[in-house]
């Protein structure tokens, strides 16, 4: 009985100091986020000297986590980039699996957002839905291919998005085989895919294109050994991907071999940080697109149109580049962006 | 001594649910959040206005469901860990025939639809089940294999033969189950559940064959001697668990999501034993806890919204529920607990 | 046909195989080391989770990866005395701690997570830990490079293999571990510690698989974000009852898995016409098949997953 005392005692003392553990280590670090929320009061204090009445606030959706180092860490840099242009409060709930993206959706419509946005075509249907219920709410999808009233879709350029990386691709490629990773089998990936593949092909005829899709946006280390596998296995020494966190898998992949490059997107990935691997990044303004909807929700004209991010309007821009790009290369690419912002590099 | 007993066991899960909450607030409060606040947005987002609270239903269908299946294998004392996947395999098979049988309309369509959901539940549960008694494998593993090439078969059907267009998902099913309370999502499958649950509940307890199952997953040695078919029924249990997952699977594609993408069925499986565990194995102690876990994830999003505080914070409440419910439904029942409470109730009675 | 009988090919898909099947044989081992002591504990992913997490924070902070790995052990003993404390002492059902464990963890991790860095969007990266070819043994061809250029976690990995057979097969304290599971009440009476015994394999368990999740962290990839384990704890736990409770079955079933899911990666990039959710399959199914195939006769310690009682005599 009494060395089941001890046992007892024992247990309930590694408890304890998993509890006390937690939460010193919260009180350490709590700072960060009160200074956090004191960073953002100048935007809530810019909004109230703009607009002295209506506080606007904009919320953001995402499946995959907002510190994913890609996809979801871009829209939310792009929604919160905007905001502070606009005086918009910004809100946004990540990791959310699909049968709550209409409950989270509404759930912000009921507390009063004025914008609500919607980073990517799988929430079309969650849109549709709680966006009937709740027209005086405005929904940004992006990209979306529907309209209506209270609904603006925001579409980048894929077509373009893949020609700008399959040209770079196809230029720096010594192999002549490059690679291709996707996290699911959207709509949007497959067009980057073949207009990647397209590009590539146009720049360099011998031109081989490598491609796996992860079958998630999370799983790093699965993208790590797809780009290993595709070095090894094929040789591939540029690489493209559309997969949020596996990217970043991948990229540390490619980091362990001499030579092997990677191309980014959508936000510019060598302004913020430094990478032997990455070459240039294919750079869509999400931000941009966004502060347009911000635009049209405060003048009350918001609804019923597509907004494209395209090269002509300035969306879609190229990103900087590395050393390991030469300069011949880089004066060469800029003219076939050229190129396809007129339409005529693949007819 | 039998009222106490009850008393106990339906007060130790409402105090754990309660201690939860109070961890959950220290947590809160931990982080510079306020707990009031923040749980005033949980019950807010869970009973605020009736479109709240039908979600809160609408939540709950699911889970009733892989909660029963659950508690119906458990009773014959085999584990499912499947339901997840034969609750896909069930919307599967739905899909197939919604968009298959074109010549059917509405209701029969719907009917069908529901049945392939059950057969395709059973056919998936069937396998671990068979592979059991057969060739006695472990049927926890088998199970879980079967989850993942579900959920890849799932994904095969909605990026390939069954793609609708631009997305990777199929197209949404055309005979839909009725909703019925005013301009909410509650749909017809929360009836099924129900009636479902009180089926099961009388099969359980009050019919012979129940008897039998519940005594192999009491004592198997002890079910042999008495006679009792012990590996069929245990097949018997995997399948009809399998085919209640199924069913789900196939109501909550009629009822709520319409068609099969990504995430469908997620994390369904694994919160259906939680549950089942939590109710007693009780089906209807299963219909109240799935209920419990679909408030608070319904809450759990306004209140994320509204505070800005991580979910994460109500998994961290989810998981206290469990671990503090199951641990004070076992307390109890520790040996000298029980003759402590005995004891105490028997004192209480003289006093009187 | 004969890019898949190129060396280089074979070389890259073993050494895939070997990376891939590590994490997955550590935490298997702790499975074992759980089960051959009558504890089911099926939250093998969530404890991995909360592992992966503590050991990138402290390779994250400190610099040192192989700290990382200690403290996710620290974290994964942490994180399991909890299904330790309600299984041993209360009695309770082993599935529902592994379940609850599986939610909790991960959650713990996300939430502790999002308190050190914020909101912030920017992906924190932390140092690897650096490859430590073993002097002599790494210059032999071919199998120098295959089996002795890799990191320390996966020659712990590999080394824990035969000494856990000793242990299990070859030593009295080994038996007595192994009595535990098998007939708890006769152990007793002989004078072993159940209970502390149980309490123990507990802290093994944890203590390797959050190892196994720490590796994920600061061998393998830099960075570390919700979801990263990605079901590797259930396949571990699949792999003790494929490997039929011994070391060496272990290690068989881990490099399986470590096998198929390499080659169903190079698959894809060799074939992508093939959709890939089908090769994707090809671990799960393989398993199946392999079990269905062989079956297993032998269930198990004998009391695997049964509370134990002193009291009940």
């Amino acid at each position: 009985m009494k060395q089941k005392f001890m046992a007892l005692m024992m247990a309930l003392a590694m408890v304890m100091t998993a509890f006390t553990g937690c939460s010193s280590s919260t009180e350490s670090t709590s700072k960060d986020t009160t200074t956090e929320n004191t960073a953002s009061e100048p935007t809530a204090a810019e909004t109230e000297e703009s607009t002295p009445d209506t506080v606007y606030k904009v919320a953001m959706i995402c499946d995959s986590s907002i510190a994913d180092g890609g996809w979801g860490a871009a829209c939310y840099n792009a929604m919160v980039a905007a905001a502070e242009k606009y005086g918009f409060e910004t809100q946004y709930t990540d990791g959310l699996t699909s049968a709550d993206f209409a409950s989270s959706l509404r759930s912000y419509a009921d507390l009063g957002f004025s914008l609500i946005f919607a980073p990517g075509n799988q929430y079309t249907d969650a849109v549709v839905e709680v966006a009937a219920d709740y027209p005086e709410v405005s929904f940004a999808l992006l990209n979306g291919t529907v309209e209506a009233d209270n609904i603006v879709s925001l579409l980048p350029d894929a077509e373009q998005i893949g020609y700008m990386a399959g040209a770079l691709a196809g230029l720096m490629s010594k192999t002549n085989q490059i690679g291709f990773i996707g996290g699911m089998e959207l709509d949007t990936t497959k067009a980057k895919l073949a207009s990647y593949e397209a590009a590539a092909k146009a720049v360099n005829p011998n031109i081989q294109v490598v491609s796996a899709y992860a079958n998630s946006f999370s799983d790093s280390a699965k993208g790590k050994e797809i780009a290993d596998s595709m070095v090894t296995a094929s040789d591939v020494d540029v690489m493209f991907g559309d997969a949020s966190a596996v990217d970043s898998g991948a990229r540390e992949a490619l980091a362990n071999y001499e030579g092997r490059y990677d191309i980014g997107q959508p936000s510019d990935l060598l302004a913020t940080q430094e990478s032997a691997v990455v070459i240039s990044s294919v750079v869509t303004d999400n931000a941009t697109l966004i502060g347009l909807c911000m635009e049209d929700v405060k003048a009350g004209t918001f609804g019923n149109k597509t907004i494209y991010g395209n090269l002509s309007n300035g969306t879609l821009s190229v990103g900087t580049f590395s050393d390991a790009v030469p300069a011949e290369i880089q004066t060469q690419y800029l003219e076939l962006v050229d190129k396809i912002k007129e339409g005529t590099f693949i007819q | 001594m039998k009222s106490n007993n009850k008393f106990i066991k339906i007060a130790v899960p409402v105090l754990a649910v309660l201690l939860s909450f109070l961890v959950g607030a220290i947590l809160i409060a931990c982080i510079g959040g306020n707990p009031a606040q923040a749980y005033q947005y949980l019950f807010k987002g869970a009973f605020g206005n009736l479109s709240n609270f039908g979600e809160t239903v609408v939540k709950a269908t699911p889970l009733i469901f892989t909660g029963l299946a659950a508690t119906f294998a458990y009773k014959c004392g085999v584990f499912n860990l499947g339901a997840e996947g034969q609750f896909v395999m069930g919307a599967c098979a739905s899909i197939f025939v919604s968009t298959t049988f074109t010549g059917l309309n509405g209701v029969s369509l719907l009917i069908v639809s529901l049945l392939s959901g059950v057969i395709a539940g059973g056919a998936w549960g069937y396998i671990p089940g068979i592979l059991k008694i057969t060739r006695g494998l472990n049927e926890m593993i088998v199970s879980i294999m079967l989850n993942y090439i579900a959920i890849l078969f799932m994904g095969f059907l909605y990026t390939g033969p069954f793609r609708d267009g631009n997305l990777p998902q199929t197209a949404a099913v055309t005979a839909k189950l009725a909703r019925f309370v005013g301009n909410t999502r509650i749909h017809a499958g929360i009836i099924l559940a129900l009636v479902l649950a009180l089926v099961l509940y009388y099969f359980l307890f009050y019919t012979s064959k129940g008897f039998q199952l519940r005594a192999v997953g009491l004592n198997q040695t002890a079910s042999q001697f008495n006679g009792y078919p012990v590996k069929k029924l245990m097949l018997l249990s995997f399948i009809i668990s399998g085919a209640i997952a199924g069913l789900g699977g196939s109501v909550e594609l009629h009822g709520t999501q319409f068609r099969l993408m990504a995430g469908f069925g997620d994390g369904y499986g694994f919160d259906g034993v939680a549950i089942a565990l939590i109710g007693q194995l009780n089906p209807v102690g299963t219909v109240v806890v799935a209920y419990l876990f679909a408030v608070l994830r319904a809450g759990a999003t306004t209140m994320q919204v509204g505070t800005g505080l991580p979910t994460s914070v109500i998994d961290i409440i989810q998981a206290l529920v469990i671990i503090f419910a199951v641990a004070g439904s076992a307390f109890v029942n520790l040996p000298h607990i029980r003759q402590f409470l005995a004891n105490l109730s028997s004192k209480k009675a003289e006093e009187v | 046909m004969e890019v898949f009988l190129n060396w280089n090919f074979i070389q890259e898909l073993i050494l895939s195989t070997i990376r891939m099947a590590t994490p997955i044989l550590i935490v298997a081992l702790a499975e074992l080391y759980s089960e051959r002591a009558g504890m089911v504990n099926i939250g093998l992913d969530g404890i991995m989770a909360f592992g992966a997490l503590i050991g990138f924070l402290v390779s994250y902070s400190t610099g040192q990866p192989l700290l990382g790995v200690l403290a996710g052990a620290v974290g994964g003993i942490v994180i399991n005395s909890v299904y330790a404390f309600c299984t041993i002492h209360l009695g309770a059902e082993q599935i529902v701690y592994g379940m609850a464990i599986n939610i909790f963890a991960p959650a713990i991790a996300s939430f502790l997570y999002k308190i050190k860095f914020g909101i912030s969007s920017s992906l924190a990266q932390a140092t690897l830990m650096q490859e430590m070819p073993i002097p002599v043994l790494s210059s032999i061809p071919v199998i120098g490079k295959l089996l002795f250029s890799h990191t320390p976690i996966i020659y712990l990995a590999y080394l824990l293999v035969p000494l856990s057979y000793v242990f299990f097969s070859k030593t009295k304290a080994g038996l007595n571990y192994k009595a535990v599971g098998e007939f708890p009440k006769a152990a007793e009476t002989m004078g072993i510690p159940v209970v502390r015994t149980k309490y123990l394999a507990c802290m093994i368990c944890g203590a390797l698989a959050g190892i196994g999740g720490a590796y994920l962290t600061t061998c393998y990839i830099s960075t570390y974000s919700d979801g990263v384990v990605s079901g590797r704890g259930f396949i571990a736990l699949s792999a003790v009852i494929f490997g039929r409770w011994m070391p060496g079955g272990v290690l068989l079933a881990a490099l399986l898995f470590g096998f198929t899911d390499a080659l169903q990666i190079r698959l894809q990039v060799l074939n992508s016409s093939t959709p890939y959710q089908l090769l994707a399959m090809i671990p799960y199914l393989c398993t199946l098949f392999v079990l269905a195939f062989f079956g297993i006769k032998k269930a198990g310690p004998a009391a695997n997953g049964r509370p134990y009682f002193r009291e009940e005599r």
